[in-house]
């Protein structure tokens, strides 16, 4: 791992949404973790986050949504980076996700959601293992 | 604890206050800091609440109804929308949001114009994106 380059997220805020308590956290414990962090702050278009993952050249690209508009904007951001190629880019939604939701957002390419109560550290291995 | 207040109000104004502060990110960093110390406690155990790293019930899931919103509702709020904009006075529309430019630009109080922007039927849309484009858009600080 560490002979690695290191992993870079784009950590994003979808939508008119600004709650971004959690996101701050999960971002600080991905760069505690070593990985190269990048946040885009608060209400984000799909357009300008899809963009600014293909700027940043990511690795992995972590998605949170509190507002209940995930079923439109995660297939959205999903849909377009499809059209861009960028299919090597792991993507993960956070936030507030009901269980019946997750199944048709993995179909979308959503890789995994974690919702509410998930330890910063599984979402660190997650990744780990998944790009490491 | 008194005292402890009292010193942090004393170093926000010796920072130049609370406008400085946001400006230069204290607050959101203060906010982030605390939170992910409190997340850190509670995931290492330093922090008990009860049912969510203790005491926890042995069904995981309790099933909740949830509201769903029928996608059509933004389609018939778009179509309202339309409506509206057809059916108003737009002349006055215009003048009155003409009105809100002017006195933005005199730096006069802003309500009457707006008020009379709102009886006119300008949406809320059209006011906002005139004070935008006036003002500018909040520039968030990023600080994780």
């Amino acid at each position: 791992m560490s002979k690695r380059k290191k992993i870079r997220v784009l950590v994003a805020k979808p939508g008119l949404d600004s709650h971004d308590r959690g996101v701050k956290i999960v971002a600080r414990a991905l760069r505690d973790a070593g990985m190269e962090v990048i946040y885009t702050g608060l209400r984000q278009t799909p357009e300008q986050i899809v963009a600014a993952a293909m700027q940043e050249d990511v690795d992995v690209l972590a998605l949170s949504i509190l507002s209940g508009a995930h079923m439109s904007l995660l297939p959205a951001i999903t849909g377009l980076m499809k059209k861009n190629g960028m299919d090597d880019v792991l993507v993960l939604a956070g936030g507030i996700i009901p269980e019946e939701d997750v199944p048709i957002l993995k179909e979308e390419g959503i890789a995994d959601v974690f919702g509410p109560g998930t330890p910063t550290d599984e979402i660190v291995r997650y990744i780990q293992e998944k790009i490491g | 604890m008194e005292e402890g207040a009292l010193r942090y109000l004393d170093k926000i104004d010796k920072m130049g206050g609370v406008v400085k502060g946001i400006e230069t990110g204290f607050f959101q960093k203060e906010i982030a800091d605390s939170a992910y110390n409190y997340q850190k406690d509670i995931e290492k155990g330093n922090k008990i609440i009860a049912g969510v790293n203790e005491y926890q019930t042995e069904d995981k899931w309790i099933p909740v109804e949830l509201l769903r919103v029928n996608p059509e509702v933004e389609n018939i709020q778009i179509d309202r929308v339309k409506t509206l904009k057809n059916e108003r006075d737009n002349g006055k529309v215009k003048d009155s949001l003409a009105r809100l430019r002017r006195d933005i630009d005199s730096n006069a109080n802003l309500m009457p114009a707006m008020i009379e922007a709102v009886k006119s039927y300008a949406t809320l849309g059209e006011i906002c994106s005139l004070l935008k484009e006036m003002y500018g858009d909040y520039q968030e600080l990023i600080v994780i």
